[in-house]
């Protein structure tokens, strides 16, 4: 059922809000012990707010079950972002994007598993304690990552539902894809970020993953817009981008990546995409190549000099001093603060913050932190001029299958990060992105796993990817 | 180092100022109100999680003020750095500052020597948490955080290192007081000024040490005239490092030694947009300048013909300018510029008062003066009802009136209380004839005093002297 449908039937009293909300939290836990895909259910706050909507089914959400990535902040609700360190820490707001849902009557159900701090591509990097979630077609395989419970809740429940993810490289679209959902990446700066546990806040993006394209939409119009609170928040008026779904595609200038088909990509992602886009011809849209070299080439040492650059001075406020995980006080503030990040912060995490205090060090910064700001000016300027030319580029949200855990323990550092190598492009420019998923191909083993195709639009052109969205999912 | 330096002390100052906005830099938490700590925090100047800074503009219009006082190159955008280092004070454990682009750049302050100095730079940052040692800095066993004062609006000024002595630097702190006063950006009352000094001397080849946290500009004085006997007394020991200025105790103590420069990682804070600074904006700013002290000295020499000491006492406070360049409108600007840097400030400081404490209307010094002026009252008299008007205010010509204090210059009336006193008074009158000169002072005041302090003193001088020789 679309979310829409679900919502004219908590308005007209069809469904009980409450009654519905209990069923689904009974039914999230149910998944949660096999899959891991929350490190909390709020079962308390959930009904309380069902309550709520009982009373006053206005809003625009009214009764929606919407799951959250762990690192935006829900009042009163523990907010960890993956990791330890945090353990415990309920903050004392919410997040912009979590106050919007909630007053539009959306129903919090539950904090998704994730990477910790979002620092990785299959959510494996999970914070210490914290549980792996698990491919919703495959326990063996990864979710993707670092919306990894995002992506494999999305899928797997079968009432209507959204989710709330968070990107800074690639970290929604890539579990949309291993997952099998649609994920929206917004315009930096379209969404408010005020309430979310920083990774990179030149690239963080908060966008709402979903099964109905409708719903992406719906969810879409509540959280984007202007907010006092941040000041990256974008001052522009929300579309409707509801309109958008099912709108004809023909004269649409579609434009293939080359560089989303070298060597590396799987073959059957490949065969799927190219079966896809011939149906868009089809459909009438104009598809052409075109070649994105600076942004694949050089888009994952940018991203990785910016992303652990930032990252490294966000992280350092956890000290144990204020909230968060403590330990025993002993020696000076720096034994302490030693101590309680040495302890309670992941191996993935230790790794992005030496890299990025390294990559601004005083006689380093030249050559790594400002020199990938330079190259990420020429990505901009790259897409920029692609967007001249195009409506829509597209290529493979990620190269790969969804990988089995065996595997990508095998893999190296610089592997594991390739991962990310088609979608830190979009992402380093602000631009918006989309995975559609777009069918299954077995592997190798013979398992069937699904595909996603990545559509990156202009600055605030949203609509464009909810239009060609709609049309590939038909 | 850069410079070649020739002088016998070198001096630089970097030099913190709190400016005076309602609510701090970067949240809408007050900067002044109730003390209790941590009253006046929310999640952004307590760092937590989540909380993203929103720029006070406010703040950014007070520092252009200062940079445009200052004569600085200002530049076209606002760009904000973050500053990294752990330390309990910081909410953050990075501070947000400003590094490669300042707002303003290449300035320069002219001392009343005659010295110009010259300004680096002067950038905006946030201020961190208050570190409360409850039972002495080296005696507690624990610290406390008051993050009150977390997230307050700073500007930083860096000077050239063109100064050459302590008192030098004491009166560049004394007349940049003055600006940020005159600038309206700026409250003594309750705005911190805090300054870090680097000081060489000559027979140390200049080794630099910087001197830490000294607030106010006699403090500045008192550290580096220690710091100065420091270094020539230990030549031989003097290193590169960093020292801190105990005011309780008069001396500095070695902090760090300092090898290199501090690592701080800066990079632009990405939760900040780059703000740009229009020539619109500057010209809006300057529109709303006040004239300078230095400004004012210049003028009051040149259109008030008053002298250049007096000018520049009166300028240094800016709501005494004020009031003198009204009150020089209508009476004698030298009789003006007397009478409120002499008597004004006097009666001020005697009663432990300030300009800003005195709802005293212009209009009655002005008719308190007039009369003056005009010899209707004596200044003996004048002297007693300033005092009482900064008590309240009234009007002088009508109290004159009521009690009868119009000044006696009517030389019979004079003579009768002359004869009285020299008849009250032998033994004054034979020490005079004596040689006792100081008695005819007895005398006349014994007159002023039967009188009131009515009589006009060169009239009883006069009569006095031609009684008794």
């Amino acid at each position: 059922m679309k979310a829409e449908d679900f919502i004219t039937q908590i308005k007209n009293g069809k469904i009980d809000v409450v009654e519905h909300t209990k069923k689904v939290i009974e039914e999230c836990k149910k998944i949660n012990k096999e899959y891991n895909y929350f490190n909390v259910i709020c079962e308390k706050e959930a009904i309380e707010q069902a309550k709520k909507v009982k009373k006053d089914p206005s809003g625009k959400l009214a009764g929606l079950p919407v799951s959250v990535k762990d690192c935006i902040c829900v009042k009163g609700v523990d907010s960890t972002a993956g990791s330890r360190i945090l353990k415990g820490y309920k903050p004392t707001f919410d997040a912009t994007v979590i106050e919007r849902v909630k007053k539009e009557g959306g129903i919090i159900i539950g904090k998704t598993s994730q990477d910790e701090f979002g620092f990785g591509g299959f959510s494996v990097n999970v914070g210490i304690d914290y549980k792996i979630p698990l491919n919703p077609f495959d326990k063996k395989r990864a979710c993707g990552g670092s919306s990894g419970g995002s992506g494999g809740i999305t899928q797997k429940v079968d009432f209507p539902h959204v989710s709330l993810g968070e990107s800074t490289g690639g970290s929604i679209v890539n579990p949309a894809s291993f997952c099998g959902v649609i994920g929206l990446c917004p315009t930096y700066g379209r969404v408010s970020r005020h309430g979310l546990l920083d990774y990179g806040n030149s690239l963080d993006k908060i966008g709402p993953m979903a099964k109905n394209i409708e719903d992406v939409a719906l969810v879409m119009e509540v959280i984007a817009g202007k907010d006092e609170n941040e000041s990256t928040c974008l001052d522009e008026p929300v579309d409707d981008y509801s309109k958008q779904a099912n709108i004809d595609i023909s004269g649409m200038k579609i434009g293939i990546i080359k560089e989303g088909f070298r060597k590396g990509t799987d073959k059957e992602i490949e065969k799927k995409i190219k079966e896809k886009t011939k149906e868009l011809e089809k459909a009438g849209a104009e598809v052409d190549e075109i070649s994105l070299k600076t942004s694949i080439d050089y888009g994952l040492p940018t991203y990785y000099m910016i992303g652990t650059s930032e990252a490294s001075t966000n992280l350092a406020r956890y000290c144990g001093m204020r909230y968060g995980k403590h330990e025993k006080l002993e020696g000076s503030f720096n034994d302490y603060f030693k101590k309680v990040r040495s302890r309670n912060l992941g191996k993935e995490v230790k790794r992005r913050i030496m890299l990025g205090t390294f990559a601004r060090m005083a006689g380093y910064r030249d050559a790594y932190y400002l020199k990938a700001a330079k190259i990420r000016t020429k990505i901009i300027e790259e897409y920029k001029k692609a967007f001249k030319k195009y409506d829509i580029l597209i290529c493979p949200t990620v190269p790969i299958l969804p990988p089995n855990f065996d595997d990508i323990k095998k893999l190296s550092v610089v592997q594991n990060y390739m991962i990310d190598v088609l979608t830190v492009g979009p992402n380093l420019a602000g631009l918006p992105h989309m995975n559609v998923p777009i069918g299954f191909e077995k592997d190798g083993a013979g398992v069937e796993l699904p595909v996603g195709m990545m559509l990156i639009a202009d600055h605030l052109d949203e609509n464009s990817l909810i239009r060609l969205g709609s049309a590939l999912l038909k | 180092m850069t410079k070649k330096f020739t002088t016998d002390i070198v001096i630089g100052l970097e030099i913190h100022a709190e400016l005076a906005t309602d609510t701090k830099l970067f949240c809408g938490c007050k900067t002044y109100g109730d003390d209790n700590p941590n009253s006046r925090t929310c999640e952004v100047c307590l760092g937590m999680p989540g909380s993203k800074p929103v720029l006070n503009k406010k703040a950014v219009d007070y520092a252009l003020r200062l940079c445009l006082a200052l004569g600085c190159k200002i530049s076209p955008e606002l760009i904000f750095s973050r500053k990294s280092y752990f330390y309990p004070d910081m909410a953050k454990n990075y501070q947000i500052s400003q590094y490669e682009i300042p707002l303003g750049i290449k300035g320069k302050l002219k001392l009343h020597t005659g010295k110009t100095v010259g300004i680096t730079r002067v950038h905006m940052e946030e201020d961190p948490a208050a570190l409360i040692h409850p039972s002495g800095m080296t005696k507690s066993k624990y610290v406390l955080v008051d993050y009150n004062r977390s997230g307050d609006p700073l500007a930083e000024i860096v000077t050239e290192p063109d100064l050459e002595s302590p008192e030098e630097a004491r009166l560049f702190m004394k007349q940049l007081i003055t600006i940020l006063n005159y600038l309206g950006i700026f409250d003594v009352n309750r705005c911190i000024i805090k300054a870090d000094a680097n000081i060489s001397i000559k027979e140390t080849n200049y080794t630099r040490v910087e001197i830490k946290n000294i607030t106010g500009f006699k403090e500045i004085e008192r550290a580096l005239k220690y710091e100065v006997e420091r270094q020539k007394q230990e030549v031989k020991s003097v290193v590169q490092e960093t020292r801190a200025w105990d005011s309780d105790v008069g001396i500095t103590r070695s902090m760090r030694k300092k090898e290199v420069e501090e690592e701080y990682g800066y990079i632009i804070d990405p939760d900040l947009v780059k703000t740009e600074v229009t020539k619109g904006m500057i010209e809006e700013i300057k529109k709303d300048m006040p004239e300078l002290a230095q400004q004012k000295v210049k003028k009051y020499i040149k259109e008030f013909n008053i002298s250049e000491e007096d000018a520049r006492v009166i300028a240094a406070e800016r709501l005494l300018a004020e009031m003198f360049e009204k009150v020089a409108e209508e009476v004698d600007p030298n009789l003006a510029a007397k009478w409120l840097r002499r008597e004004l400030v006097r009666v001020l400081n005697y009663n432990k008062k300030e300009m800003k404490d005195l709802a005293l209307d212009e209009k009655y010094i002005i008719e308190l003066l007039k009369m003056v002026e005009d010899n209707e009252i004596t200044d003996n008299v004048a002297q007693k009802i300033l005092e009482k008007l900064i008590e309240k205010p009234f009007s002088p010509r009508d109290y004159v009136r009521k009690i009868g204090a119009k000044k006696i210059a009517d030389e019979k009336q004079i003579r009768r209380f002359c004869e009285e006193a020299i008849k009250e008074n032998p033994q004054a009158v034979e020490d005079y004839k004596a040689g006792e000169k100081k008695s005819l002072q007895f005398l006349i005041g014994q007159v002023m005093r039967k009188t009131k302090g009515q009589a006009d003193p060169a009239v009883v001088n006069k009569i006095m002297k031609e009684l008794i020789e």
